[in-house]
């Protein structure tokens, strides 16, 4: 239990540090004077004091969307597959749900970027519409596949399932499984084949053109859930994809799996120096391949067994 | 003559949980009715007729309240005729919806033996025995699924719904495609009792196609209740995919997985009828302000009509099957069963089977799509035209039938436990399977019966959702934030109702990956100033966008037809004789193809009576060479 509570607490205060992470590293590879680690708390700390500025052609949805983009992410981490300290896990919600939850999010987003009447806001959640839908058939594929592979669809039992007895039956399809989830794990963070998370020019913005209007607290809470969405996804793809370490002492499994998610991280910020955006009609390719490898994992999985 | 098990009770309830709201809201949209006593007459005996299909208890009672069904919904589309496409429509709605009664009618000729009194029971007895029990699957696929708007025969809907008074079409969508799952389930478990495992897979493939076209031309859509009619095409396919998976686990004996997909069909059938009466309620209120259906001319009526928005974001959140609305946990169950795949032996199809995960999960992220732009350009924004800024909110009692039947939405969602026992005492009537027990250990969670299958705990995720969403307030409160309120910055720009995102532009990325399927009639016009095609002043832009089926399978039909027609003309010639002969060697080829279908086929007498129409027609109609 106080594991339990101190690996969600752990998440929390990890997530900006990640995001923060992974743009110091760019920097630093781009010969840039690198943002200090702790850059994005003082970010928080500083939209939390700030005055907001409300668009006066908004409606009330400014003033909920907010809390509904941020709160499904925040409950997803309670169900997040257990980090160290052996089998224990919380089964109320299953890997469909956990997508769910994200979709929910994500709906709130775009309806936020319509509220403002700025054409910015349309065009973000237009795209974001875009790329979401095609999202969802191959993360359901992959984690159906993987789903099998850890004799579980709730994912907290799966990556305890593959800690005690790793897949090498399977590895084929594992690796498809890997590859597709990463893939998606980019997408949907809005990392730089599909979106940049850094530039404002109306060509190449997704997520930033939607919360555009929004400042102070408001732009605190879809920050702080942008942050927590790579946080999921990272601990997601770290307990299925690279599972070990759940066994280790508490202490030191935390640190194993604080590694982990630095490891993604770094893995992130190389592909992102070392790719260009693609356009906008270019990213259904990107995405079809990750429904493809779904696909081809479901497909070796029954046909092969490997 | 009346029959009422619990699968006519269940569907009882669903049509009284669909009436009771659509009657406030009836009679709050009444005033603005020219013909009531015309509307009310039709409106009760539409009503009275769907109860009687549901508990009729043999063939011609059910085929009569079934053709009351269509000529009442038929006579209400035409309440209120404002010009020639309400006409239209109509009329393709009366020929669809008969096209559809022929079918059941052949079907209920064979299976009742002519004797149209005889009850269910017996009817199944025929069944067993009828050479062709293919053939009356089909029969009955034709007929009900017409009805249902699955496709193919999905074409009327989005010309039907929208020009029916949106109470009515609340309750056509909501509730009378539900009767076509009722009779679907009357047939396939009390009539035909048994089936092969590739009647199932043809309901799987029409489900899988059905929810992906009708999301998609959902999303070219910009009237809104067409776009809420192609809607109830995607959610007919939701609701036959998990039909389809429970025929296919039951014909291999998987019985469990089997009841566990039927479950899942009725509730998604419930859960249809709940969130898609609200949708047209909501969409009816708007339409009732703006006096238009185009989405176009709508935008900021959120704060004109704060209950419509609301009630119409929990539907949408709802039919989008997001989390932890009862849209969701229907789709949830359908996704497991489908999964549930897994555990059968035979590859292809398990893999085929991935293919509808595959369809559905598409269906799932294109919905989210569409109705962010349903809400979106509705309800937020600024107004888009003059009809948008004088909209205000409804009467009285449209309000309270909106907020009934998002009671409704909200009941399905919270007493799920209850409702899923009323699903499984019917199936354990239908499959003689009871698994109440293993989904619903105890009513907090909600188990999948596919092995390693999955949990949800909706009550939990609302529970949670609810608690950290007051956490986050309490600290904004206690933060004490001053707020300024000024326009939306648009580079400087004014931020006017044109420079908002249309609903055009909303799913143009998505019309043109999906290009090859929709082929837009794209019309670009701009008035260009002194010749720099940079510089306009006036510009115009529209699509269109005509459904594939529409354009193939129909009207290539029609053209076959007066190909048809037009030769039979060039042989008939206006000679009184000739039409006689034709009529003959008609009368004869529909008896001896009546001797195929009701005795058995054998080719000698099959080869002899096709000489016999060759030379018939030779001697009779064709003549000698001119």
């Amino acid at each position: 239990m106080i594991v339990y509570g101190l690996t969600i607490i752990l998440l929390i205060f990890l997530s900006p540090l990640v995001t923060s992470f992974i743009k110091m590293i760019k920097m630093y590879l781009l010969y840039k004077k690198p943002i200090p680690i702790f850059q994005g708390y003082r970010d928080f700390s500083k939209l939390l004091s700030k005055e907001m500025i409300i668009s006066k052609e908004t409606s009330s949805i400014t003033r909920i969307a907010p809390y509904l983009v941020l709160s499904p992410l925040l409950l997803i981490l309670f169900f997040l597959p257990p980090i160290a300290g052996g089998e224990y896990y919380v089964s109320f919600i299953d890997a469909f749900t956990i997508t769910g939850l994200i979709s929910l999010s994500t709906f709130f987003l775009m309806i936020l970027g319509l509220d403002s009447a700025s054409s910015f806001g349309g065009l973000g959640s237009s795209r974001e519409a875009f790329i979401s839908a095609l999202v969802e058939p191959a993360m359901i594929l992959a984690l159906f596949s993987v789903s099998m592979m850890g004799n579980n669809l709730g994912l907290g039992q799966a990556s305890v399932n593959l800690n005690n007895d790793f897949p090498y039956a399977h590895m084929a399809s594992y690796l498809f499984a890997a590859i597709s989830f990463f893939i998606l794990l980019i997408a949907e963070n809005g990392r730089i084949p599909v979106d940049n998370p850094e530039t404002h020019l109306e060509l190449t913005m997704v997520h930033e053109a939607m919360i555009l209007d929004l400042s102070g607290f408001y732009l605190m809470l879809i920050e702080s859930a942008g942050s927590i969405k790579f946080m999921i996804f990272a601990s997601i793809f770290a307990s299925l994809f690279m599972p070990f370490g759940l066994h280790l002492p508490i202490f030191l499994g935390i640190i194993v799996f604080v590694l982990k998610i630095f490891f993604i991280a770094i893995l992130v910020s190389l592909l992102e120096v070392n790719t260009a955006k693609l356009r906008l009609f270019k990213v259904p390719n990107l995405l079809g391949i990750a429904i493809v490898f779904a696909f081809l994992s479901l497909i070796t999985f029954y046909v092969l067994g490997a | 003559m009346f029959l009422f098990d619990n699968l006519s009770i269940l569907f009882l309830f669903l049509i009284m949980l669909g009436v009771v709201p659509n009657l406030f809201y009836s009679f709050g949209y009444l005033p603005h009715i020219r013909r009531k006593a015309y509307y009310l007459l039709h409106y009760f005996s539409f009503i009275g007729s769907m109860v009687g299909v549901v508990v009729a208890g043999n063939a011609l009672v059910f085929l009569f309240f079934w053709e009351l069904m269509s000529l009442t919904s038929w006579q209400l589309i035409l309440t209120e005729v404002k010009d020639k496409s309400t006409i239209k429509a109509a009329r393709f709605y009366f020929f669809m919806t008969h096209f559809g009664f022929m079918f059941l009618l052949l079907f209920f000729l064979i299976v009742t033996n002519g004797n149209l009194e005889i009850d269910f029971a017996m009817m199944k007895s025929i069944a067993s025995d009828f050479a062709y029990p293919t053939l009356l699957f089909f029969f009955a696929v034709l007929g009900l699924l017409s009805k249902a708007g699955a496709v193919p025969m999905h074409v009327w809907l989005p010309y039907a719904h929208p020009e029916a008074p949106s109470p009515v079409s609340a309750l056509m969508s909501g509730i009378m495609l539900k009767i076509a799952i009722y009779g679907l389930f009357r047939f396939t478990f009390d009539i035909l009792g048994t089936w092969p495992l590739e009647w199932g897979i043809l309901i799987l493939i029409i489900g899988a196609l059905s929810s992906l076209i009708g999301v998609l031309y959902a999303l070219s859509e910009h009237d809104i209740k067409a776009l809420l009619a192609n809607h109830s095409i995607e959610n007919i396919g939701i609701i036959l995919l998990g039909f389809g998976m429970g025929m296919i686990f039951s014909s291999l004996h998987l019985q469990t997985l089997s009841a566990f997909s039927f479950i899942a069909a009725l509730f998604h059938t419930f859960n249809h009828m709940s969130f898609k009466s609200l949708l047209f309620m909501g969409g009816g209120s708007v339409l009732h302000e703006t006096n238009t259906k185009n989405m176009e001319k709508y935008g900021g009526l959120i704060k004109s009509m704060p209950i419509t928005a609301f009630t119409f974001l929990l539907a949408s959140i709802s039919i989008s099957a997001l989390p932890p609305t009862n849209g969701f946990l229907s789709e949830w169950m359908i996704f497991q069963s489908l999964i549930g795949s897994s555990s059968i032996d035979n590859i292809s199809l398990k893999l085929a089977i991935s293919f509808s995960v595959f369809a559905l999960a598409l269906t799932g992220g294109l919905a989210i799509a569409c109705f962010v732009k349903v809400f979106g350009i509705t309800f937020l924004g600024l107004h888009r035209s003059t009809n948008a800024k004088h909209a205000k909110e409804v009467n009285f009692m449209m309000k309270t039938g909106m907020i009934l039947m998002s009671l409704v939405v909200v009941s399905l969602m919270l007493f799920t436990p209850f409702y899923m026992k009323f699903f499984d005492s019917t199936l354990n009537e239908l499959l003689h399977v009871s698994i109440y027990k293993q989904i619903f250990p105890n009513i907090w969670s909600l188990h999948s019966v596919t092995p390693y299958g999955g949990i949800v705990s909706p009550l939990i995720l609302l529970v949670g959702l609810i608690a950290i969403i007051l956490a986050l307030y309490a600290v904004f409160k206690s933060l004490n934030i001053k707020e300024k309120v000024y326009h939306t910055w648009a580079c400087g720009y004014n931020t006017t109702a044109k420079t908002q995102y249309s609903a055009t532009g909303f799913a143009g990325p998505i019309r043109r990956f999906f290009t090859w399927l929709y082929n837009p009639n794209e019309h670009f016009e701009k008035e260009i100033i002194s010749g720099h095609k940079t510089k306009f002043v006036d510009a115009s832009f529209s699509v269109h966008v005509e459904p594939l089926f529409e354009r193939t399978i129909y009207k290539g039909s029609v053209k076959l037809v007066n190909k048809i027609s037009y030769y039979v003309y060039r042989l008939a010639h206006f000679e009184q004789s000739r039409y006689a002969a034709m009529i003959f060697n008609m009368l004869l080829s529909i008896l001896f193809s009546y001797r195929i279908f009701v005795h058995e086929f054998d080719w000698a007498t099959f080869l002899l009576e096709s000489v016999v129409m060759l030379i018939s027609v030779k001697v009779l109609l064709i003549g000698e060479k001119r």
